[in-house]
């Protein structure tokens, strides 16, 4: 029987640190699609908004994993922002397309 | 400090493979020889823990859960170069420029996707999968319900 610990730890080690910085590149992002959607036109803020709410959704779920943070909440609210905010980008291009 | 500095190592190898493949505009390595590759590797690394005297179930998770951290630093690239891209192609470009922000928006929508259903089957976590599973088949549809408003709604603006 060898000993794991390192292994284990670096295991752990390496999933925080990536899903930290994945979370931190998913800010940038987000953050780049809030200043697109404020200068934008109509369809492009729609655009921007739904990259936004994309990146805010994984952030949260990444929050909510139990080897993170362990934030139990977020993951409804992260399953709320992916599914509806993808099916509200349809309609709501739907109804620009529209012209109303 | 063995264990940080292992994991700095590893980002930087990860960091440094997927920007040359993104520098270079294809994979170095195909996909369909990487990926069984990296599996087979996963599996012997498994195989060998088990070997030498190590729990199977322990030595898998321990495994898989370094995949899923390779897997989270290989999204990390792409989302900070999309985040850059919207942040550049600003409206001096022309009226197109919507459908260069919309590629974009489709790759940001993409890396998120993928890493959803790949770090949840490597963390066992079916919920994670089911969301990104869902989403991934979601995503075409409203890259391409943007990109049809967006010409509908141009197309009017002329005739008016």
């Amino acid at each position: 029987m060898i000993d794991l610990s390192f292994l284990n730890s670096f295991a752990e080690s390496a999933f925080f640190w990536s899903a930290l910085i994945f979370s931190f590149a998913c800010a940038f992002t987000g953050l780049a699609a809030i200043r697109l959607s404020l200068k934008g036109e109509a369809v492009t803020s729609l655009m921007a908004v739904s990259t936004f709410t994309t990146v805010a959704g994984v952030s949260l779920f990444l929050i909510s994993l139990p080897e993170l943070f362990n934030v139990g909440f977020a993951r409804d609210t992260a399953i709320a922002l992916l599914v509806v905010g993808s099916i509200g980008t349809i309609i709501f291009a739907r109804l620009f397309r529209m012209g109303k | 400090m063995l264990v940080e500095i292992s994991v700095v190592v590893y980002m930087l190898v990860v960091f440094g493979f997927v920007a040359w493949n993104i520098k270079k505009g294809s994979f170095l390595i195909d996909p369909s020889i990487l990926v069984p590759v990296l599996i087979f590797i996963g599996a012997l690394a498994v195989a060998l823990l088990a070997f030498m005297g190590i729990d199977f179930g322990i030595a898998t998770t321990t495994i898989m859960k370094i995949g899923a951290a390779g897997i989270l630093f290989s999204g990390t690239i792409p989302m900070v170069a999309a985040g850059i891209g919207l942040l550049r192609f600003g409206d001096e470009y022309g009226i197109n420029i919507f459908y260069a922000r919309n590629h974009i928006g489709g790759i940001v929508d993409c890396v998120a996707s993928l890493v959803m259903i790949f770090v949840g089957l490597l963390i066992v976590r079916l919920d994670l999968v089911a969301v990104g599973f869902f989403f991934f088949m979601l995503l075409p549809f409203t890259s391409n319900a943007l990109a049809n408003s967006y010409y509908y709604s141009y197309q009017r603006r002329i005739k008016q």
